[in-house]
């Protein structure tokens, strides 16, 4: 092992000594607890190519960090050497705006892109939490979507060229940059939600969609969770094409409401439906037929939103968080017709630990994002209740043919739960990728499914 | 392998009538879709369930038997070639639909399952299966899977992959894997997502989990048809910088239009030089309001005559011409050979100029018949076998035309895939790192090589050339020309 001056001065060599912090400079990239020795800031892909082979030279562990906002995720890391941070790596590479297709590079903030596309009307179909602060890298490793992937899809629906450096410092492509391509396999989507294990993205092109020129937001509510279900099902089952579909549980929309200025029954469970056209008048045709439906399903009154208020509404909705003391966020993805039940049920056992609960789902694709608090309990019957209810809620997932997820919590808790809770059947065959991609577990080990 | 031997073994597992080992029963398989490779495999299994596939694959990878996964042979790149002494296990008859659940937006199917059967089968609840490839009345969902499938619709919703959410799969070594499910975001890596378009390299699909949508409400299909094809082209990127998303955008040249004319009688106008079909769909208001931006766009591109179907008739009417274009090209040329690399959209109008100076300079005629859309051209070659060196010629301009597209920054195949047909052209756009992380992923799959070998990756050969020089080389080899 290097000592931390000449691993400095190694780095230094690489990336220019303004790019390279150890010590207590590095304190602000700690990993669950392990602090890195270095914190090293490549500003091109032949310097993170650099850095990885000198890495893997070294058998030094890599965390890829964009800006950190989902650092959160995964389990402990089994070691944390370097930090590599891609903030710098910015940018457009390409962008023609008739041909659909843009190409940036992976430290760029989605909220940067969106910029630089909304110019030509156009955007990424992506909103995931932290919109404002996540960049497209991170946002790739770890798929991470928000409400309008009803409408628009994943990453994996939206990502047609990759570019990535491996563990040993290769750089390599997948895909192409046009819409319709199947030249040798589809490895974008090898990469996408790999979280960084198998490679770094470096440099992503996506087909744009172009921005909806009227959109608008219905807010309903229902007394019972159990109406919401039947909602759901008849807005799905019907000629309009939202663009989301977003159940929140009364903590959820109260808190939402408020942040966002908007009315809505603050003791119900709130259902928003977004809805964007080209021209107002398909926009009102189609915010008519889903107020009709939610009428007849139990809701007594209903809003709608447009402007400022649906732009709000909808930035609170994404961000949605609970801040009050200790926290944890699980994510379960679930078959449409459970979401009403898997919120019925978190509750349900969330108020037996005696944790609050908010709960927000974008309940036409099947996630549901669990939000716990415990503001009056100590950390060590926090972690005992949240631990309870992972295990609970992830019986109950999968056995809705999906899977639960803990996106966010203390580190403590990730030595008593398995934040992914792969069955172990699925692991053997799920190491292969990662024994052929980086057989010496140079990156991110122990953080990914199973340990990898 | 002993024959005898391997094929008592064989039946045992699927049955007498599951098993063809008469050489002239066996020539049915001696092709897919791209006649113009030809090998006879030594042993065809026709297996009806997961039992029987991982059954065959094991006595495959026990006696180290090279085998090859068929849907229905249409595919059009020589990815369902057999190999010459090996095993091709034929899919055709686990084709049952085993679940539709319509409150949650899926099905399940068996491979062998008929592209179009389904969404007939979802119709009267108003549901359908997106990805329609042209050759969708006979095509297999498997095949779909294993060549991630286009279509007219990728422009608004996409290819088979979008569609495609979970696989049970039998791996090389006779292993049942599930990857995804009815589900989003299943743990771990995307193995569904990266094992469809594998070309039949990385297992045998035995079931297909998939997306069923909701019906539009209203469809509209719009014919522009145009004095030449510069304006045509340009008008495809001008819908798209309109912020129109079409479900498709489809251009068919003269020569199309009088082999399909004669062919399906579709009332395309015999004098035009190019015809585009435009289509939109979605809830009603929304698509009315479509229509005008586009024509709008057509008029701005000096087109000739604008026809919107007034009724469903007459939007089948206008498609079942493109949809018969392929079959229709025997009304003017013996043969064709058909390539179907892509363009990015801007550069729609210089790769039309290419193909039609490179038809002059070689002296055969070149039939467009295409996704424009999404970029994905279909340049049909036609030539005549029976002339001296036509097939030849007509090979050598695909390469032209292949490098062409990928020098203007496209891809060298949309959705016929790359099979044995384009695997020496792989080095034109992808370099040798970019190749050996491909590998690696067929080595988690597949690290005994013994399922589908010779497809995709350029075939070694050391001090030998690769791309356009190297396909004829190899071309000429399977035509005894060397």
């Amino acid at each position: 092992m290097l000592a931390e001056g000449a691993l400095v001065q190694r780095l230094s060599d690489l990336v220019g000594p303004a790019h390279v912090v150890a010590g207590s400079g590095a304190s602000p990239y700690v990993v669950d607890g392990k602090a890195p020795q270095a914190v090293v800031s490549p500003g091109s892909v032949e310097e993170v190519s650099a850095v990885m082979a000198f890495a893997s030279a070294e058998g030094m562990k890599v965390v890829p960090w964009g800006n950190g906002t989902k650092m959160a995720l995964g389990g402990i890391p089994e070691r944390v050497d370097l930090v590599l941070v891609l903030s710098r790596l910015k940018g457009v590479v390409d962008y023609e705006p008739a041909d659909v297709t843009a190409t940036f590079r992976a430290g760029s903030l989605l909220k940067e892109a969106q910029a630089v596309l909304g110019g030509h009307r156009q955007f990424i179909g992506l909103d995931p939490p932290h919109a404002d602060l996540a960049t497209l890298g991170g946002i790739l490793a770890t798929n991470s979507s928000g409400p309008r992937r009803l409408r628009y899809g994943a990453s994996r629906d939206l990502v047609i060229a990759i570019r990535v450096v491996d563990a040993a410092g290769k750089v390599t492509k997948g895909g192409a940059k046009v819409v319709k391509n199947v030249t040798g396999y589809d490895m974008n989507k090898l990469y996408i939600g790999s979280l960084g294990t198998l490679g770094i993205i470096v440099e992503a092109t996506f087909r744009l969609h172009p921005l909806p020129a009227v959109e608008q937001t219905l807010l309903a509510s229902f007394v019972s969770v159990n109406e919401t279900r039947e909602a759901v099902a008849r807005i799905l089952d019907s000629p309009v094409v939202p663009s989301a579909l977003e159940l929140l549980n009364p903590v959820a929309a109260r808190r939402v409401a408020e942040q966002a200025a908007v009315p809505w029954s603050k003791e119900s469970y709130g259902l928003a439906v977004a809805i964007g056209s080209v021209r107002p008048e398909a926009v009102d045709a189609q915010l008519q037929t889903v107020k009709r439906l939610c009428h007849e399903t139990g809701s007594p009154e209903e809003h709608v939103l447009d402007g400022r208020l649906h732009d709000a509404f909808w930035r609170a909705t994404r961000d949605f968080a609970l801040d009050d003391g200790l926290t944890a966020v699980l994510k379960a993805s679930v078959l449409v017709t459970k979401v009403a039940e898997a919120v019925r049920v978190g509750e349900e056992v969330a108020a037996k630990q005696g944790l609050a609960l908010g709960v927000v789902c974008e309940a036409g694709s099947g996630i549901i994002r669990y939000h716990l608090t415990g503001a009056a309990i100590s950390p060590e019957r926090f972690q005992q209740g949240v631990a309870e209810v992972v295990n609970r809620l992830r019986a109950f997932a999968q056995g809705a043919e999906g899977n639960l997820v803990v996106l966010k919590a203390p580190t403590e808790l990730k030595s008593r739960v398995d934040v992914w809770g792969l069955p172990e059947k699925a692991l053997p065959f799920m190491r292969r990728p990662k024994a052929e991609f980086d057989p010496q577990r140079i990156l991110n080990p122990g953080r990914f499914v199973g340990g990898i | 392998m002993d024959k005898e031997r391997i094929a008592r073994e064989l039946t045992g597992i699927v049955g007498n009538d599951g098993i063809v080992v008469d050489p002239g029963e066996l020539r049915v398989y001696e092709a897919d879709g791209l006649t113009v490779f030809k090998a006879m495999p030594e042993i065809v299994v026709l297996p009806r369930s997961t039992e029987q596939v991982a059954g065959v694959v094991k006595v495959c990878h026990r006696e180290k038997i090279p085998f090859v996964a068929r849907g229905a042979g249409t595919g059009l790149s020589g990815g369902a070639l057999p190999i010459e002494g090996g095993i091709l296990i034929g899919m055709n008859r686990m084709n049952r639909i085993l679940e539709t659940d319509y409150e949650n937006q899926r099905a399940v199917v068996e491979p062998g399952m008929v592209n179009v059967w389904l969404t007939n089968a979802l119709s009267p609840r108003g549901y359908y299966y997106s990805p329609d490839p042209a050759s969708q009345t006979a095509c297999s969902i498997g095949g779909n899977v294993g060549e991630n499938s286009g279509g007219p619709r990728t422009p608004k919703y996409g290819v088979t992959t979008n569609h495609v959410l979970g696989l049970e799969v039998v791996l090389p070594n006779g292993e049942i894997v599930k990857f995804g499910g009815k589900t989003l975001d299943p743990l771990g890596y995307d193995l569904t997502g990266i094992y469809v378009g594998s070309e039949g390299t990385f297992g045998i699909t035995t079931k297909v989990t998939v997306r069923i949508m909701r019906k539009p409400e209203a469809v509209k299909t719009l014919m522009g048809v145009f004095e030449s094809i510069e304006d045509a082209s340009n008008s495809v990127s001008a819908i798209m910088a309109r912020g129109i998303v079409p479900v498709a955008i489809e251009m068919m040249d003269n020569n199309s239009i009088q082999a399909v004319e004669k062919g399906v009688a579709a009332g395309y106008p015999l004098d035009a030089v190019a015809v585009l079909l435009a289509e939109v769909d979605g809830p009603k208001d929304e698509v009315e309001a479509l229509v005008d931006p586009i024509i709008e766009v057509f008029k701005e591109n000096h087109v000739r005559e604008v026809r919107v179907a007034r009724d469903e008739n007459e939007r089948l009417l206008l498609w079942k011409g493109r949809k018969a274009a392929f079959a229709a090209m025997g009304q003017i040329s013996p043969e064709y050979y058909v390539q179907d690399s892509v363009i990015p959209l801007t550069k729609l109008p210089s790769i039309m100029k290419f193909i039609g100076e490179l038809s002059e300079r070689c002296g055969l005629r070149v039939a467009n018949v295409f996704h424009a859309g999404d970029g994905n051209l279909h340049p049909l070659v036609l030539y005549n076998s029976a002339n001296e060196g036509e097939l030849h010629k007509a090979e050598a301009m695909g390469a032209e035309i292949i490098k062409a597209c990928i020098d203007m920054g496209g891809s060298l195949t949309g959705e016929h895939g790359i099979g044995l047909e384009k695997r020496d052209f792989m080095p034109l756009m992808y370099n040798e790192d970019d190749l050996a992380a491909m590998q690696k992923v067929k080595k988690v799959f597949d690290p005994d090589g013994l399922l589908n070998p010779g497809k995709i990756f350029p075939a070694a050969k050391p001090g030998g050339q690769v791309g356009p020089a190297g396909q004829r080389e190899m071309l000429d080899k399977v035509h005894g020309r060397v």
